[in-house]
């Protein structure tokens, strides 16, 4: 091919190309019943004769006997081109049943039925999808399947390793179960209730010349918590946002030793206030840090694409109600105590400096990799 | 959205039966090797024979991934694609492959309009490979960066083509450089010389491949100075081996004219290629022809079956399936608005004032306008679609 011939054949077929036809797909469908699984797979006889050479005769056209006379071979490479395997072991795929058409949008596909065992009943079943893989990696399978009363789909791309489709062993990953793993992340995320405690504590008090006092009226006290707690959700919640959408990814050593500083200050600003009016300032400069901690909690979950928005709604508001109620718990305790020597020599300090101490420790593993605590 | 295609594809799979031809000699498909001759067939399935003996074989590999990709050119069918990413699987995800593999993994990539993904590999490409891969790269590096709305640089990739660097690669690279520059600076309302010379350069060649590109750039310019022969041109551009991009945009051009009639016996035949049946189906709702109603059930399935497997190409002719076959302005306003996201040739900037004006939400369209101050695109057409002249 000369230069030019192959200039001329990029720019003519630069705007048109991608959209001129539909690419490779073909129509999986699974049904699962205690431990078989009922498969029918449509894949279009264009694909097969690209690898199979259907057309004997070369005229362009596929007769019914052309494709009816390789039917075994269509079943060796379909057969090949999936594997199912239930909890961790291997389906057995049975015989296709007799040939079939269907007519789909961009023309005939080949009907392959056949009933696969596993070896007991199917609680996790992994698709290894492979079909097409060496001759159009674009292929795609798209595969429905059902379990019962459940069922879902998805997009098998060839070669891409297994993909879980049936899971009843962990819960899928809804609504309601993302909320929970919102509430989860922040009660078990030692480094976030810290983070939060450390500000409220203070909260109750007023600094006046001798030491810390008992706040008088309750007003200032609320006022100044939601101030807090609002700087906490409204800079974390960016944060989240912008680490899902992809549209920021910060390292996660660097978010989680900032994590673990940013707890250090609090806790060092309660004992030598360096900021003390307007402390939601500093609070939503660390909240900001403590969303890309969230977001790499929610990523590890896996979500489902497209659904994506609600996904982070949900794990969100998961955390907003375990946050609130860490203040629900605190502030009435607190603020039950505020007046006792105890609280104001013993525990704010105390605490304090045990927070910033651990937290220090924290921030020596987490920034030079180091193990220093035991693992929890 | 997707839940509705997700229930589309369910309820279709189990209601739809699979039937058994009873005549063994029943066409049950027709193959688009049909459309080559049996010699051509042939010498496919050699190539294919001998990847498959040895994959790892570079000069069998880029021989057939250039077939499939000439093919594609020719079809638009992105299954050829697939065959050319396939063909150069052992070096596809290569970090640096050979610069060979790299020119065609781009061509394939823009072609898929992954235009960042090709850009990469073209950047490295135009600044370093053999001469005659370094010209193609920077010819295909000014299309993506065109299409893209990148029109400064564009330009400056142009300028390079034409420099004493690729002399020694002979007229066809200094013309090329000729074209892009004429119509860069057509696009920007620098329309006079440009026609002149590209006027110039159509009757100086002697080659019919580059005449008929000369004359399709020719054609647009004409169509978007609002000159009332573009179709003259278009036509000249066709010659007698119609390619499906001139085939689409004389057809466009015949119903922006109102002229649906004309577009049924050009495109008779064509069903097979999206591109086409679209420009078919419009031109069939216009004239309430029979056969409208089976030729838009036809384009929503594979619209459908597109979004099923979560394929983002089709932006712009689904923005047109909505607006101009189904007359659901509405809906094709984010498909509109997406495609310009990404493309900025002149027919997307058009399609998303036609659809914004439709909609009833001009608003929409201020990105195109910005772009227009920004860029200086110069196109008769936008201002006409946006107060509603056109169709």
């Amino acid at each position: 091919m000369n230069a030019r011939s192959l200039l001329l054949a990029v720019l003519l077929g630069l705007p048109v190309v991608a959209s001129a036809h539909k690419a490779s797909d073909a129509y999986l469908t699974l049904a699962v019943d205690g431990s078989t699984i009922t498969q029918r797979l449509d894949v279009a006889l264009r694909d097969l004769d690209r690898d199979l050479v259907l057309d004997a005769d070369n005229d362009g056209l596929l007769q019914w006997r052309e494709v009816v006379g390789r039917w075994s071979e269509i079943d060796r490479l379909t057969a090949d081109g999936l594997a199912l395997s239930a909890d961790g072991a291997p389906c057995t795929a049975g015989p296709a049943g007799p040939p079939a058409l269907e007519t789909h949008s961009d023309g005939r596909h080949a009907v392959v039925t056949r009933t696969w065992r596993c070896a007991g009943a199917v609680r996790q079943l992994d698709a290894d999808y492979r079909l097409f893989a060496r001759t159009d990696p674009t292929h795609r399978g798209i595969v429905r399947w059902s379990d019962g009363p459940r069922g879902g789909t998805a997009v098998l791309v060839p070669d891409a390793g297994p993909r879980v489709l049936v899971d009843a062993v962990t819960p899928p990953a809804g609504w309601g179960s993302l909320f929970r793993e919102g509430v989860h992340h922040i009660l078990i995320g030692t480094d976030h209730v810290l983070f939060l405690l450390t500000l409220l504590l203070p909260a109750v008090l007023v600094r006046t010349p001798p030491g810390w006092a008992g706040a008088r009226a309750w007003r200032p006290v609320l006022a100044e918590v939601v101030q807090v707690v609002t700087a906490f959700t409204v800079a974390h919640s960016v944060t989240l946002g912008l680490a899902v959408f992809g549209v920021v990814d910060p390292p996660s050593r660097w978010v989680e030793s900032l994590i673990a500083a940013s707890v250090v200050l609090a806790a060092v600003n309660n004992l030598v206030p360096v900021v003390r009016h307007g402390r939601w300032k500093l609070t939503f400069l660390f909240g900001l840090v403590h969303g890309f901690g969230f977001a790499g909690a929610l990523k590890a979950l896996g979500l489902a694409d497209g659904l994506l928005a609600q996904s982070l709604l949900a794990f969100n508001l998961g955390v907003e109600a375990g946050q609130l109620a860490i203040v629900a718990v605190f502030l009435p305790l607190a603020w039950a105590l505020r007046d006792t020597v105890v609280y104001r020599r013993g525990l704010l300090p105390a605490a304090s400096v045990s927070i910033a101490l651990l937290a220090a420790v924290w921030l020596a593993e987490r920034a030079l990799d180091l193990s220093l605590l035991p693992s929890a | 959205m997707k839940a509705l295609w997700l229930l589309a594809f369910a309820c279709g799979a189990a209601t739809a039966a699979p039937f058994v031809p009873t005549d063994a000699d029943e066409v049950v498909e027709r193959l688009p090797s049909r459309l080559v001759s049996p010699a051509e067939r042939d010498q496919q399935r050699a190539l294919q024979q001998r990847r498959a003996a040895a994959p790892t074989q570079l000069p069998v590999a880029l021989q057939a991934a250039r077939a499939a990709i000439d093919r594609a050119r020719r079809s638009g069918d992105p299954r050829e694609l697939g065959e050319a990413q396939a063909a150069l699987a052992p070096w596809w995800s290569l970090t640096d492959p050979p610069s060979a593999v790299r020119l065609l993994r781009a061509t394939v990539r823009q072609s898929q309009h992954q235009f960042d993904a090709a850009l990469r590999d073209l950047d490295v490409l135009a600044a370093n490979a053999p001469l005659e891969q370094r010209a193609q790269a920077v010819l295909t590096r000014t299309a993506v960066l065109q299409v893209t709305g990148r029109w400064a640089e564009a330009e400056a990739s142009c300028r390079d083509l034409g420099g004493a660097a690729f002399a020694p690669l002979g007229p066809a690279v200094s013309m090329s450089a000729r074209v892009c520059r004429a119509e860069l600076a057509s696009l920007r309302g620098a329309t006079a010389p440009a026609a002149a010379d590209l006027a110039a350069l159509s009757r100086a060649t002697r080659d019919d491949g580059l005449r008929r590109w000369v004359d399709l750039v020719r054609s647009e310019l004409a169509e978007r100075s609002g000159d009332p022969h573009a179709g003259d041109r278009y036509r000249e551009a066709l010659g007698d081996t119609p390619d499906l991009y001139t085939l689409a945009a004389l057809a466009d051009w015949l119903l922006a004219r109102d002229r649906p009639a004309d577009v049924l016996p050009l495109l008779a035949g064509r069903e097979d290629a999206d591109a086409l049946l679209l420009r078919l189906a419009i031109a069939r709702v216009r004239t309430r022809d029979p056969a409208a109603a089976a030729t838009t059930r036809l384009l929503a399935d594979r619209f459908d079956a597109a979004a099923l497997r979560e394929d983002t190409a089709h932006r712009r002719e689904q923005a047109r399936f909505e607006l101009d076959v189904r007359g659901d302005a509405r809906a094709a306003l984010p498909h509109a608005v997406a495609n310009w996201a990404v493309q900025k040739e002149p027919a997307d900037a058009l399609l998303l004032v036609r659809v914004a004006a439709a909609a009833g939400e001009p608003r929409a369209a201020a990105p195109v306008w910005a772009f227009v101050r920004e860029q200086g695109l110069a196109d008769v057409r936008l201002g006409a679609a946006r107060d509603g002249a056109t169709r």
